[in-house]
């Protein structure tokens, strides 16, 4: 089948030749992570009832499986209507604002050994600064609403955004510092050994704190303060209706899955097999491909995301602050203090 | 081939916009702060191709700290700002007349 | 005229454009959006220029940051903007003299023939394995130590100046002080009196 596609690709001139296999490339990211989303959704529906002892959507399709799809269909018909008032340019863009980040950071991940769509040196740089894009989407949506419930969900997320990305950054500074490179498989390669070679270890509340800030940075349950559908009704989206609404759900799941592979990436060893070093089950699961180890992985987060959001109650504003600013960020700075000994003193067997 | 002296035409322009903006928006203090933003943009825009063309890393370096105190001033800016709207109401240049707090 | 110069000046035409509208457009809040438009080309330009490192920080720190900070406060101040605008076609002639006169000025020193492309010969593409980062952190650390720790103390003067002028206490809010209540003794609380029982009349 690769050879049949590059005999095809022969009769295209040689320029357009790579621009072809980068779009097919960016296809097969992309369609998958939108699959994904959408059964994400369903996975939401599903365990969040497991979890409240009920059975969750059951009846389009055998077991339910059909409900993501009637979902999107029903979406894509409903209307979109314009609130009066609102800057109508900027209510259309915001969603895709919103979204275009969140497709845009699968670009430097590592799927396998070396399947990464671009692998550039900068990698993490590059994932931090598309990040922090996201909030643009929200802050933009919720002024544009020209409502008062969109504009306060809107401020509290634009604050909440920046005060938690500050030990998002520090969390992976860490990480750059034990791996010794801003390049996303180089820092998967310098885990290798076995599942204790991981960074969970060393870096332990460094990746608490980043996943507590991924849930914050996506506005999930309980940070969900951006939306607060008991206080400020839906927060930044109230406005929004069919697909435009639709848009923003998607870059809210698609970014909970990005946070979820990124936490993956950096602390469990992205697409190791977990058997690594272990005598007789490494051989038994070598045949597995890094792409399933790195699937699995992603998976535990999300069902953390999804178990997070069915125990805990929604935390008050500042509450949130708090936690970000004096409990999340002086944990980071110290335990980089820490790392950076470990570091230089080589201890093993992550830094020797 | 892009010279030296495109980069630096685009930069100068970039610096003369911020400095009109800075003249016909002098009542909005929101806009002289953007426009002092531009103008340190210009400059690091100077910075960086003469780092490229001299093949000097020591420029980018400087582009770096400009950034940084770029940020700062831009933080310390929009607080007083803030202090300001919450005593006087308004950030309106002309308001701001007295030295009395 | 090659691709590269092609990209060059789409970009420059978008971001001298954006740069135009963040000084003439009357609404406070679309000028921060233009500005992190002329932002986001300046990045583009930036890496045409091999400056990876320096593009990317542009967007973190200045898209990702600044702008959301100055878009908040635009936002959250209620500025009525009609009367900022008043002065504006008053000043415009000035502006666009001084800016005209600036251009002229600046014109005649960048057309003259010191910055020809003799004397500036573009430098050679640097290796596919030359890394930006690593280059400017060798310096960062080593030549420029004290004017880094320098930048450190100064971006820690900023924390602690924006958090003094905008911190209030406003009296009447509800908080809690846990000290306080820890130090509380029962004493202070209950106060047990004797009351003598009176004789009923």
């Amino acid at each position: 089948m690769f050879e049949a596609f590059q005999n095809a690709l022969g009769v295209f001139p040689e320029s357009l030749q790579t621009f072809i296999v980068i779009a097919v490339k960016i296809v097969a990211i992309l369609v998958p992570l939108l699959l994904a989303v959408a059964y994400l959704t369903f996975a939401e529906r599903k365990i969040i009832g497991f979890i409240q002892v009920r059975i969750g959507p059951n009846r389009v399709g055998p077991n339910g499986w059909l409900q993501p799809i009637a979902d999107a269909v029903k979406l894509m018909f409903k209307e979109i209507i314009l609130p009066s008032g609102a800057n109508r340019f900027l209510f259309l863009t915001s969603p895709v604002l919103a979204i275009a980040p969140a497709m845009a950071a699968w670009a430097v991940i590592p799927f396998g050994d070396g399947m990464v769509l671009a692998d550039v040196d900068a990698g993490l740089l590059y994932l931090l600064a598309l990040t922090s894009l996201g909030v643009y989407g929200v802050i933009i949506a919720g002024w544009a609403s020209n409502s008062k419930y969109a504009f306060l969900g809107a401020m509290r997320s634009a604050a909440q955004m920046i005060s938690y990305e500050i030990a998002m950054g520090f969390a992976l500074v860490g990480v750059l510092m034990g791996a010794g490179s801003l390049n996303l498989n180089d820092i998967v390669q310098a885990q290798s050994g076995s599942f204790l070679h991981w960074y969970w270890l060393p870096m332990l509340p460094l990746f608490m704190v980043y996943f507590i800030s991924g849930v914050a940075e996506t506005n999930r349950a309980p940070f969900d303060l951006a939306e607060g559908e008991s206080e400020i009704v839906a927060g930044f989206h109230v406005e929004y209706s069919g697909m435009t609404f639709a848009v923003f759900f998607l870059a809210e799941y698609a970014n909970m899955i990005l946070i979820s592979a990124l936490t993956a990436t950096m602390f469990l060893g992205g697409w190791l097999s977990p058997f690594q070093g272990v005598p007789v089950l490494e051989q038994a699961f070598a045949f597995v491909p890094g792409l399933v180890w790195f699937g699995l992985k992603t998976s535990i987060f999300l069902f953390i995301y999804l178990w997070l959001r069915a125990t805990f109650p929604r935390y008050r504003y500042d509450q949130v602050m708090r936690l970000g600013w004096k409990v999340l960020i002086p944990v980071t700075i110290v335990w980089i203090f820490v790392l950076g000994a470990a570091i230089y003193g080589g201890l093993g067997p992550w830094f020797d | 081939m892009i010279t030296l002296a495109d980069y630096l035409v685009l930069s100068a322009i970039l610096f003369c916009l911020s400095v009109a903006g800075i003249f016909i928006n002098r009542k909005n203090v929101l806009i002289l702060l953007m426009s002092i933003e531009l103008m340190l943009l210009a400059v690091n825009f100077n910075f960086i191709a003469f780092a490229r063309y001299l093949d000097d890393t020591a420029g980018e370096v400087f582009v770096f700290f400009v950034l940084t105190v770029a940020a700062a001033e831009a933080a310390i800016g929009l607080a007083i700002l803030v202090v300001l709207f919450r005593n006087r109401g308004t950030i309106n240049v002309t308001d701001l007349d007295t030295m009395k707090g | 005229m090659g691709f590269e110069k092609f990209l060059f000046y789409l970009f420059a035409a978008i971001l001298v454009f954006a740069a135009l509208r963040v000084i003439t457009v009357r609404n406070p809040v679309h000028a921060a959006l233009f500005l992190v438009l002329a932002f986001f080309n300046s990045a583009v330009l930036w890496l045409l220029l091999e400056a990876e490192f320096l593009a990317i920080v542009l967007v973190l720190v200045y898209v990702g940051a600044v702008m959301v900070l100055f878009l908040f406060v635009v936002m959250m101040l209620d500025v009525n903007v009609a009367p900022m605008r008043e002065g504006f076609i008053h000043y415009l002639p000035v502006g666009i003299v001084i800016g005209l006169i600036m251009v002229l000025e600046m014109g005649l020193v960048v057309g003259s023939d010191f910055f020809d492309a003799d004397h500036f010969a573009a430098v050679a593409a640097h290796p596919a394995d030359f890394s930006d980062t690593k280059e400017l952190g060798g310096l960062l650390y080593t030549q420029y130590v004290l004017p880094f720790e320098l930048a450190a103390v100064i971006l820690l003067v900023a924390i602690v100046a924006a958090i003094s002028l905008t911190l209030r206490r406003r009296p009447g809010t509800k908080h809690q002080a846990p000290a306080q209540q820890v130090l509380v003794r029962s004493q202070d609380r209950v106060r047990l009196v004797q009351v003598d029982s009176e004789e009923k009349q």
